[in-house]
């Protein structure tokens, strides 16, 4: 029974402990090991592909300099300022967000409805949008029907059709209408509309009207000027409706609350005075910058295949943003739609239930089926079954949209299962159906999820080019599509094009400069795909 | 006992609310059960059950876990057609209709019987939208704000929120939360509220508070409340119905009957906390 010399327990570390130690380092130093080996590898690369854009050797010291003070150090200052105090971090966070959410949506509508024509959209947005609305607010004032979704829709789709079936008489007499108008329409009228409706939430109902109108004023002031100074309008309608007012009112609601916020809001301001200081330094004191590809020119010309120095992506970044609108409005509403139906309404038992289960085995499986393939389908669908032309927005934006349905199902699936059976349960024991259910506790719920989801596709999908090079889109475009019937041609692809250019400042300068570029695209969406999901996480507590 | 020729009470229609067969109807059972039992698949979930709840009373149905206590409340307002595997036989009346007949709609029998669940399970909306919520379903856009604030009133939740309406309701504490479920379920004015162990999750202070209201509630409404305390069936119940292993509704009666007096050993047995 006792305790016999040779198994005394002692505290003290033995051999067999020392060993078992030793293990563990070795697989903690192995773990870290594959961790840095991808990370460091990836940032190789990705520190390859950013030298040889933006070739930063070529720049002097005295740009370098130049660059640190008036830019590097004011923002870090301002940002280890902000760092320390909660108050004034969190109205930095949403002044950067603001502008930078502003300056994106503002970009890109003036891209894409510059690239579709301003005319056509205002004549879709005035039959499909407005006209519903008016509708729908006669109907809400007259009567009092539950079916108000339903006529809003109804609405939203016989507008459409009258304006596809009367385009030919429309257009021209939309077309009287000077550019600008049409662009007021797109932006201006929506904005103010949404100003006013989250002024009556936010403020009071006079103190909406008040912002909507004083911003409707405002729009037409600057017209006028422009005007009078004989400027087009059209490019500061925009900007000023779609950037200039929301920043405003977002900067003024965190200004108003406290001082702190004044001053986080300040951080924007810090930015872009100090890239303008830059600018004028450099150009007044003629001091060189880095010789790169990634320049002005770049972004805003059109493409070049002889020269280099004057080749620019704009065509393929309008195809590539046109593209990728164009499948999330394909894909969305089907993915969603098929989600709903497996999760909320497909039968569990039977065999309608295994053929449901089928289905949904199915729809995963799909998710990784070799995006090649996807290229033969949509060749066969709209190529030779539908008889679409080659190579048009239309036909690469659905064959990508199939490629990432299943995703976009999946996610969303996700989603609808994360709203606690709870909330169900509370909404059927007081006597909604199902329909009422979904409409008032489930999809408000899950939309965020479903929104994330279907960012991160469509991330996915705008880098795709095999599908692209089966249904035989142009590798190589001049000129930016004009409406989804159009032939055009992504950025992807321009890259894979370039790449076999002969002249080796294409291979080495233009393909790392697009790659840039193209990435810079699929991080903006990622950064909104997580916005999305940290807004409902933050509701969800 | 079951009237299946009488008037249906429970039709296919969306607009209720405003019912006035209930003065009338006060005499007879509120809910008459016949011979009604459940199976999930092969389980027997509720085995030949025979019960008449009376109107505008308490009744507690206590029992061990697995007895069939919850199946037996989800039948009464249908909640089990959720479950595919949950096959229903027997006679279930509502005010004299079978609830299980083909004409009856489950939407509009659910409107005339509230139910509260074990975990508060508010709307992740606000406070009002979540006592508005049975109105707007309903399509009923006049008084909204009366009926809120009186249906938060009789909650004993108005002084407490009166200056937050516009706030989360996933802000307040567990016990609110409970209190709002209820305010949400009796906004829209039903005849029976369901309440299934409505207390378990909350503490004795909460627990308390959401007593006194039921008390209160029955003045009004046909309460039927499925709890594990049997203090509680004692403190606050008329009438207490005992299911026991199996689905089987042992014995019901009075509830000083049933706590002082019971005629089976196996309900004193239970009673006592000799088993279960």
């Amino acid at each position: 029974m006792a305790a016999d010399g040779n198994t005394e327990r002692t505290l003290s570390v033995d051999s067999r402990g020392r060993l078992l130690g030793l293990h563990a380092t070795l697989f903690e130093a192995v773990l870290l090991g594959a961790t840095l080996f991808g990370i460091v590898s990836l940032c190789i690369l990705f520190g390859y592909i950013a030298f040889d854009a933006f070739r930063p050797l070529t720049a002097s010291i005295r740009w370098y300099l130049l660059f640190a003070g008036t830019l590097v150090l004011p923002t870090t200052a301002f940002t280890l300022y902000a760092r320390r105090r909660p108050a004034v971090r969190s109205a930095n966070t949403k002044a950067f967000g603001a502008v930078g959410g502003a300056l994106t949506v503002t970009l890109s509508t003036y891209i894409v409805v510059d690239a579709l024509s301003p005319y056509d959209v205002v004549l879709c947005l005035l039959f499909g949008g407005y006209l519903p609305v008016v509708l729908w607010l006669i109907v809400r004032r007259t009567k009092r029907t539950p079916q108000t979704g339903l006529t809003i829709i109804l609405a939203a789709v016989g507008g459409l059709a009258v304006a596809h079936g009367g385009y030919d008489l429309l257009r021209p007499i939309v077309g009287i209408a000077a550019q600008w108008i049409a662009y007021f329409g797109i932006v201006t009228l929506p904005v103010a509309c949404g100003l006013w409706i989250f002024g009556r939430r936010r403020w009071s109902r006079q103190t909406a009207r008040r912002a909507a109108l004083s911003a409707l004023g405002v729009v037409l002031l600057i017209v006028a000027l422009a005007l009078g100074l004989g400027i087009d309008p059209s490019f500061w309608v925009v900007v000023l409706s779609a950037f200039v007012i929301p920043v405003a009112v977002v900067i003024g609601e965190i200004g108003v609350t406290d001082p702190a916020g004044r001053i986080g809001s300040a951080g924007p301001f810090v930015l872009v005075g100090g890239l303008s200081a830059f600018l004028a330094v450099e150009r007044q004191l003629g001091i060189d910058g880095p010789d790169g590809y990634l320049t002005a020119t770049l972004l805003l010309e059109s493409w070049h295949g002889l020269n280099a120095s004057s080749a620019g992506v704009y065509p393929q970044i309008v195809g590539s943003i046109v593209t990728v609108g164009v499948m999330g409005v394909l894909a969305f509403p089907i993915g969603i739609g098929g989600a709903l139906y497996l999760e909320e309404y497909a039968p569990r038992t039977g065999w309608s239930g295994r053929f449901a289960t089928l289905l949904e085995v199915n729809i995963s499986n799909l998710a990784g089926v070799p995006s090649v393939v996807y290229g033969l389908l949509g060749l066969a669908l709209f190529r030779n079954a539908l008889g679409f032309p080659t190579g048009i927005v239309l036909s690469a934006a659905g064959t990508l949209g199939l490629l990432i349905l299943p995703i976009v199902v999946v996610s969303a699936q996700e989603a609808l299962r994360s709203v606690p059976d709870s909330l169900r349960e509370a909404a059927f024991g007081m006597g909604a159906s199902r329909w009422q259910t979904l409409r008032t506790v489930v999809l408000p719920e899950a939309i965020p999820g479903m929104l994330t989801g279907t960012i991160l596709a469509l991330a996915r999908a705008i880098g795709e080019t095999a599908p692209l090079v089966i249904i035989a889109v142009a590798t190589t475009k001049y000129s930016p599509p004009d409406g989804v019937l159009s032939s055009a041609t992504v950025l992807p692809l321009q890259i894979f094009a370039a790449r076999s250019n002969v002249d080796p400042a294409f291979r080495h300068g233009i393909v790392p400069a697009a790659a840039v570029v193209l990435l810079v695209l699929l991080l903006l969406m990622n950064t909104a795909a997580i916005v999305v999901r940290n807004r409902f996480d933050r509701r969800s507590q | 006992m079951i009237n299946q020729e009488s008037t249906p009470a429970v039709q296919s229609t969306a607009e209720t609310t405003e019912h006035t067969e209930s003065t009338q109807a006060s005499r007879g059972p509120a809910i008459e059960a016949h011979d009604l039992s459940v199976t999930y698949g092969t389980e027997t979930a509720l085995e030949s059950v025979d019960i008449q709840i009376p109107d505008r009373q308490i009744t507690a149905i206590i029992g061990p876990s697995g007895c069939g206590k919850s199946t037996f409340l989800r039948c009464i307002n249908r909640m089990n057609d959720r479950i595919d595997a949950a096959a229903v036989s027997g006679a279930l009346s509502f005010k004299g209709t079978n609830v299980y007949d083909e004409s009856v709609d489950p939407v509009a029998l659910r409107r005339r019987i509230g139910m509260v669940f074990q975990h508060p399970n508010p709307f992740p909306k606000s406070i009002y939208d979540n006592v508005a919520y049975g109105l707007r379903i309903q399509g009923i856009s006049s008084e909204i704000d009366a009926r809120v604030k009186l249906a938060l009133k009789r909650a004993a939740l108005y002084e407490e929120v009166s200056d937050s309406l516009e706030k989360s309701a996933l802000d307040l504490s567990g016990g609110q939360q409970q209190r709002l479920c209820i305010a949400r379920a009796i906004a829209v004015d039903p005849d029976v509220l369901l309440m299934d162990e409505p207390a378990s999750a909350l503490d004795p202070i909460a627990t308390a508070k959401i007593e006194d209201l039921i008390a209160e509630l029955s003045e009004e409404y046909t309460v039927v409340i499925v709890t594990h305390n049997m203090q509680q069936a004692a403190r606050i119940s008329d009438r207490t119905a005992v299911f026991l292993t199996g689905g089987e509704l042992v014995e019901y009666d009075d509830t000083e009957t049933i706590f002082e007096n019971p005629e089976h050993d196996r309900v004193e047995d239970y009673i006592t906390g000799k088993f279960g």
